[in-house]
């Protein structure tokens, strides 16, 4: 805390405020004139263009509009991770199994823009009593419902595409906790961590005035882009030549109807080490004819990704990685053959 | 003498090492006026860590065994002020 003239405080709130209240009505904005922040090249845009000109051309298309979605998203992000009082986490995480699991899905994807608080979070559920069931079910729904990627499948892909991912993850996640929590070697782990129980009498969290809480709030924002948006660019550098060179054939043979369900739900995983990319991506397969089910199943393949399960099985395990590996694999394809179904199209 | 435990990710995410490092500038600045601050490390992943805190949110810091910030980076100014506020020890 800083010692700051109470005027300057507070010009100095109104100026922050004012910021956050801009990128909100910009967003706004954006909806009621119905533009689209997502990019609007298609691929037969991309022929006769040089090649050095290609990624360009792109990015500057999705820049052009999409700086307000991605703005939005990070600002969001930062301020919610500021603001949400996180000594609801502390207080339920050790409360037991239906309090586990409600935490671990509904609230914990809120902290999880950032490894820095994913795998702390993660063995904190374990350790702290929930067990390993909630704990799986953190892992699995954090990477796939947090605000950034919510937002993003949203504006670049679609809505509807975004809430049907984040109802088929919720129920993978439920199912893979709870599974993993009756099998032997879930059990086991859990055992080995049961007696610890968090001492929560040592905290008295320093308060902070608002004006400091909002910079905190956009320099966490900041920290994030520069994690993820060089990965972002170097994904829409790719998608660039994706949509001006695969041919259309090919993506329409290959990933749609059943086998394209299949071969998007192997696919997907293992691609996305870096986040955000698989959205610029699906949207790139997308316009050249990937099937809307093979997308679901594409975009659902996430919570297996390699670094992710690096991470866990040193806490957990590879027995437990493995059995929710395979788990989250079958939701995958199931949701999407169930989507396909849905819409009629497979 | 005090005793701050800056608690983060091993290995350290940038978050956590600007932490460490804010709190080793504090240290040093204290050192200066005669005040004798001890600054280690602890994995918040650890049970040991998790069984006496219970903190979840990285980077976070205990200042003599209690938890004064979690989940954001405090700077060093921040850090030298909670420590004078103890008082003499």
């Amino acid at each position: 805390m800083e010692n700051l003239n109470p005027k300057v405080r507070s010009l100095r709130t109104t100026v922050l405020v004012a910021f956050v209240a801009a990128v909100f009505a910009a967003l706004v904005h954006s909806r009621i004139m119905a533009y689209s922040l997502a990019p609007t090249m298609k691929p037969a845009d991309f022929h006769g263009l040089p090649i050095w000109y290609i990624p360009l051309a792109y990015i500057w298309d999705y820049l052009s509009h999409g700086w307000i979605c991605l703005l939005f998203a990070f600002v969001t992000a930062g301020v919610i991770y500021e603001f949400i009082p996180k000594d609801i986490i502390n207080r339920y995480m050790s409360s037991g199994k239906a309090s586990g699991y409600a935490l671990g899905v509904g609230v914990a994807p809120f902290f999880t823009v950032c490894s820095c608080t994913m795998i702390p979070l993660f063995s904190g559920i374990l350790y702290a009593g929930a067990g390993i069931g909630p704990a799986i079910s953190f892992l699995l729904m954090a990477p796939a419902a947090n605000i950034l990627t919510i937002l993003l499948t949203g504006e670049i892909i679609s809505w509807q595409i975004a809430v049907v991912r984040i109802f088929t993850s919720l129920a993978t996640a439920l199912v893979a906790g709870i599974i993993i929590s009756h099998t032997p070697w879930g059990r086991e782990i859990e055992n080995e961590h049961k007696s610890n129980s968090p001492g929560n009498a040592s905290t008295s969290i320093e308060k902070l005035p608002l004006d400091e809480k909002m910079i905190s709030a956009l320099k966490f924002s900041w920290y994030l882009g520069r994690q993820i948006l060089p990965f972002f660019f170097a994904g829409l550098i790719v998608v660039s030549y994706v949509e001006a060179f695969l041919p259309e054939r090919l993506v329409v043979g290959y990933l749609t109807g059943v086998q394209g369900i299949l071969l998007a739900s192997v696919v997907g995983g293992p691609l996305y080490t870096p986040t955000l990319v698989e959205i610029v991506l699906g949207r790139g397969l997308l316009n050249l004819g990937m099937s809307q089910a093979a997308l679901l199943s594409w975009l659902m393949g996430q919570p297996y990704d390699i670094p992710n399960m690096m991470a866990a099985s040193k806490i957990a395990r590879w027995r437990v990685v493995a059995s929710y590996a395979l788990i989250a694999w079958a939701f995958s394809v199931f949701s999407g053959l169930g989507y396909g179904v849905v819409i009629g199209k497979l | 003498m005090v005793l701050v435990e800056v608690m983060g990710v091993d290995p350290p995410c940038k978050r956590c090492a600007t932490t460490q490092k804010n709190a080793e500038d504090a240290a040093s600045r204290l050192g200066k006026e005669g005040i004798e601050v001890t600054v280690s490390k602890l994995d918040i992943s650890a049970k040991d860590t998790i069984s006496k805190y219970g903190v979840i949110l990285s980077p976070a810091i205990a200042v003599n065994g209690k938890v004064r910030v979690a989940g954001r980076i405090p700077s060093p100014d921040e850090i030298m002020k909670i420590i004078k506020q103890l008082g003499p020890s």
